[in-house]
């Protein structure tokens, strides 16, 4: 009943030299400023602990994007979503870059199993002594904040985002493959049920992830929506790349007639919705925490709203969601491709500064009495957000990385030819 | 009653169409089998010129706006202007209530503070843009509508089920009844009616009995509003009502009660055995206790280094606590010592800045640890001076020892005594 439309008979869907192309680019910039990076990490003599801080907050910048990316799938498999099966195979390829980064990932989780204690708190080893003032806090989470614990849990969320990114691109692949059209309808509706119960693995994988890699840096705050937050800028990040991602490829001559500006405004409708949910969220975990003003609470805000780092939280909430919500709210922004592209643009970069907000001020550790209190200690007037250019190379190099895995798996067709409802997807139109 | 006739208007009495002579045609209403093939008539009745036309159909129908040549809505933006009278209106009442009418003290919060009314201020500007999305919808549709004239047709009963209707008014420059019905079936119509109605303003009255229902409904309405006003406005003795009564009456213990639940009949619990307060753990033996490995300090603190501003400090604080009794120049001679002497009594003060008195041979760590815990007949000090002031004290006193001991050699060059 739907409209529909068959390809563009001079439509460029093929991967073609793309993906070797994109895998040189990346390689160079990632392979630049990774060596660039270690050069100002071993420059300054901290234990390479603001190295390793940048470090996961580049890494979780992409890594963000590609966990995102495989809910992109899995949610528009579990809707029997159309608009979106142009952009699924992109989607498909960033999510496959999910084995790649958990191998760029051993560059901290190697040295944390190898006994640096300074990138996560809880490897401190006077935690585990009765006298330290934190030991009540943290004796009861001793097994599962032990490097060997926590390198196991590593492994087990890689191996279930692999295998479920891997396992619904392999499908979406044999679909291209399909000898007819029922064949490709019986795999269609395969993934279409198989996406139920892996939307339910997927998000108790996520919040398990955020939590450990990202919450635990501050491991005597606690905080139930944190992963839920995480999630919500990692989906804003995802859907930016997207839009980012397929303006990129027609700029090459790819996919020019089956991307059109309809679905740049679906694109455009997600990022202003996302950008409201990570705002909600966000604001959730301030206001309770601020209304219920538990001191092993509201520390965590203590530090970013009383020292240097509250420029840092008035940049993100007015960066990341003032300016861009009202400006994406109007049908035009959505349609007009430069404006929707610097949108694009915005929201990624304060994506990076939401993660740095989060993480950085926990590199700042401080000695009370003695004894290592680790981040978010002593005075607040006192903390510093401390620059240091490793931050930004470190973005760098992981967005490089990022792409130079994304080159390397994006083979064969760009988007989903033999899709039973592509014809519904390539007529989309918003009415 | 006259129905609708699917043949000529040839036999009809009053030479329209219609059996009645009060009734005047309405238009012709012609039904389509698909959503599709109702999108492709409206397309062509449009480019056909008409321009008094509408579709009819059980759900939401995509792309039938620019088929029937209907301009994008504008309510987004009367939508837009409604969230945000909400935001307003919203923040206004939460300022009004909680920081003006009523300031009330919650938790020791600010009564105006913008985390707190975030959630009200959200809730109120989806209220209003929900609000004027309905009524605008309303609005711009011109309903409600509860009758048309259409409805006498049988057959448009279908248009809640599975029938799609395309309606053209009689009213259209362009309508001409075979003309017209001739397009209508060329369009793809299965089935073409006339629709009469009668135009007569009488006939369209609203009846009597409606009108007192809505009369009456609207004056029982107001008994509540007047009762709350009449409230208002008078006193009375009786309690108020309780209409959630679990606000007013809580099952909770309450501080310095009693409580029946706990062994030692109070509601008070204390510390946990094991536990320390947050900001309550005072490791710091030199800045807590001024002790160093169970002897006073000489210095101060790791925590402090001596500045102006700190000696300023202390000579602020000296003056509010420690003058009464040592006096400003530390000799002892304060205005309590001398009020007392003056009524016949002692009340004796030890002279600071006397090297008899054994102050000045005092360390820091004993000059701080008399003043948070006192000394023969002197109280301790320590719950009403915080830490690092009683340091700043312990500072100035020593600057009052140096001054009131110094050789005339020792000064400034002009502050001689000539």
């Amino acid at each position: 009943m739907s409209a529909t439309k068959s390809i563009h008979p001079e439509e460029k869907f093929k991967a073609d030299k793309m993906g070797s192309r994109l895998f040189k680019v990346g390689l160079a910039l990632g392979g630049a400023f990774l060596i660039l990076s270690i050069i100002l990490g071993a420059s300054k003599s901290d234990h390479w602990r603001r190295f390793l801080h940048a470090y996961v907050i580049g890494w979780g910048f992409v890594m963000s994007i590609a966990v995102g990316s495989l809910f992109f799938v899995l949610s528009h498999h579990v809707a029997r979503a159309k608009w979106g099966i142009v952009l699924r195979r992109l989607a498909e390829f960033m999510s496959l870059t999910i084995p790649f980064l958990g191998i760029v990932g051993l560059g901290f989780l190697i040295p944390v199993l190898a006994g640096n204690q300074n990138l996560y708190f809880w490897t401190e080893p006077t935690l585990h002594n009765e006298t330290h003032p934190l030991w009540h806090h943290m004796h009861h989470k001793a097994t599962w904040l032990s490097p060997w614990f926590f390198a196991v849990r590593y492994v087990v969320y890689f191996a279930l985002f692999s295998g479920l990114a891997i396992y619904f691109a392999r499908k979406s692949f044999a679909m291209d493959e399909a000898k007819d059209e029922a064949e490709a309808f019986k795999i269609w509706d395969h993934l279409r049920v198989a996406s139920g119960p892996a939307i339910v693995v997927f998000a108790l994988t996520t919040v398990f992830f955020a939590t450990d890699l990202f919450m635990t840096f501050s491991p005597t705050w606690y905080s139930t929506i944190y992963a839920v937050n995480w999630f919500a800028g990692a989906m804003l990040a995802t859907y930016c790349t997207l839009a980012l991602l397929g303006r990129t490829l027609q700029q090459y001559g790819k996919l020019q007639h089956s991307i059109t500006v309809e679905h740049y405004h679906d694109i455009g409708k997600y990022m202003f919705g996302w950008t409201f949910f990570w705002i909600y969220t966000a604001f959730s975990q301030f206001m309770l925490q601020w209304y219920g003003n538990m001191p092993e609470e509201t520390v965590f805000y203590n530090y970013r709203m009383f020292s240097e780092w509250k420029w840092i939280s008035l940049a993100v909430l007015f960066g990341q969601w003032a300016f861009p919500y009202l400006c994406l709210v109007t049908r035009w922004t959505k349609r007009i491709l430069p404006l929707l592209m610097f949108f694009a643009v915005w929201q990624l970069v304060f994506h990076w500064v939401d993660l740095y907000w989060n993480i950085m001020p926990n590199a700042e550790w401080t000695v009370v009495g003695g004894h290592q209190m680790g981040p978010l200690a002593g005075v607040p007037e006192k903390h510093q957000i401390g620059f240091h250019a490793v931050d930004v190379t470190l973005l760098l190099a992981m967005v490089g990385l990022f792409i130079a895995g994304l080159g390397r798996v994006m083979k064969g067709n760009l988007m989903p030819v033999k899709d039973p409802k592509l014809g519904e997807a390539l007529a989309f139109e918003n009415y | 009653m006259s129905t609708a006739h699917d043949n000529g208007a040839g036999d009809r009495p009053n030479g329209n169409g219609s059996d009645d002579q009060n009734e005047e045609m309405h238009g012709l209403l012609a039904e389509f089998e698909t959503p599709g093939a109702l999108v492709a008539a409206a397309r062509k009745v449009k480019n056909a010129g008409y321009t008094e036309f509408d579709c009819y159909s059980p759900f939401p129908v995509h792309g039938i706006d620019p088929a029937m040549g209907i301009q994008r809505t504008k309510l987004p933006l009367v939508i837009f202007a409604g969230g945000l009278t909400g935001l307003f209106l919203g923040t206004l009442m939460q300022w009004w209530m909680n920081a003006y009418n009523w300031p009330w003290n919650v938790a020791g919060k600010p009564t105006w503070s913008i985390p707190a009314n975030v959630p009200i201020s959200y809730e109120t500007t989806i209220l209003l843009s929900v609000l004027t999305t309905f009524f605008g919808m309303w609005a711009a549709n011109k309903l409600p509508q509860v009758w048309h004239p259409f409805f006498r047709l049988d057959r448009f009963a279908k248009v809640t089920d599975d029938g799609f209707f395309l309606g053209v008014e009689a009213s259209d420059k362009r309508f001409e009844l075979e003309q017209t019905k001739q397009l209508l079936v060329a369009a793809g119509a299965t089935h073409v009616e006339e629709c009469y109605v009668d135009a007569r303003p009488e006939a369209r009255n609203v009846p009597k009995w409606i009108w007192a229902a809505m009369t009456i409904m609207t004056m029982l309405a107001l008994i509540p509003v007047a009762l709350v006003f009449k409230a208002r406005a008078t006193k009375s003795p009786d309690p108020h009502y309780h209409v959630f009564s679990d606000m007013d009456y809580q099952p909770k213990a309450k501080s310095d009660q009693a409580f029946a639940e706990f062994a030692d009949g109070r509601a008070n619990r204390g510390e946990l055995p094991g536990t320390v307060a947050r900001g309550h753990l005072k490791a710091d033996d030199a800045y807590y206790r001024g002790l160093a490995n169970g002897e006073w300090i000489t210095g101060l603190p790791a925590q402090l280094e001596v500045t102006p501003a700190l000696v300023d400090r202390g000579q602020e604080r000296y003056n509010i606590y420690c003058a009464p009794c040592h006096g400003y120049d530390g000799a002892g001679q304060g205005i309590i010592p001398a009020r007392v002497a003056g009524i016949g009594g002692a009340w004796p003060a030890r002279n600071l800045t006397d090297p008899k008195a054994g102050v000045i041979q005092m360390r820091n760590g004993q000059l701080f640890n008399t003043i948070s815990n006192g000394f023969n007949s002197m109280m301790g000090y320590a719950s009403q001076i915080p830490v690092e002031d009683r340091w700043a004290i312990v500072l100035y006193v020593r600057a009052l020892q140096r001054s009131q001991n110094a050789a005339e050699s020792e000064l400034p060059a002009g502050h001689q005594v000539r």
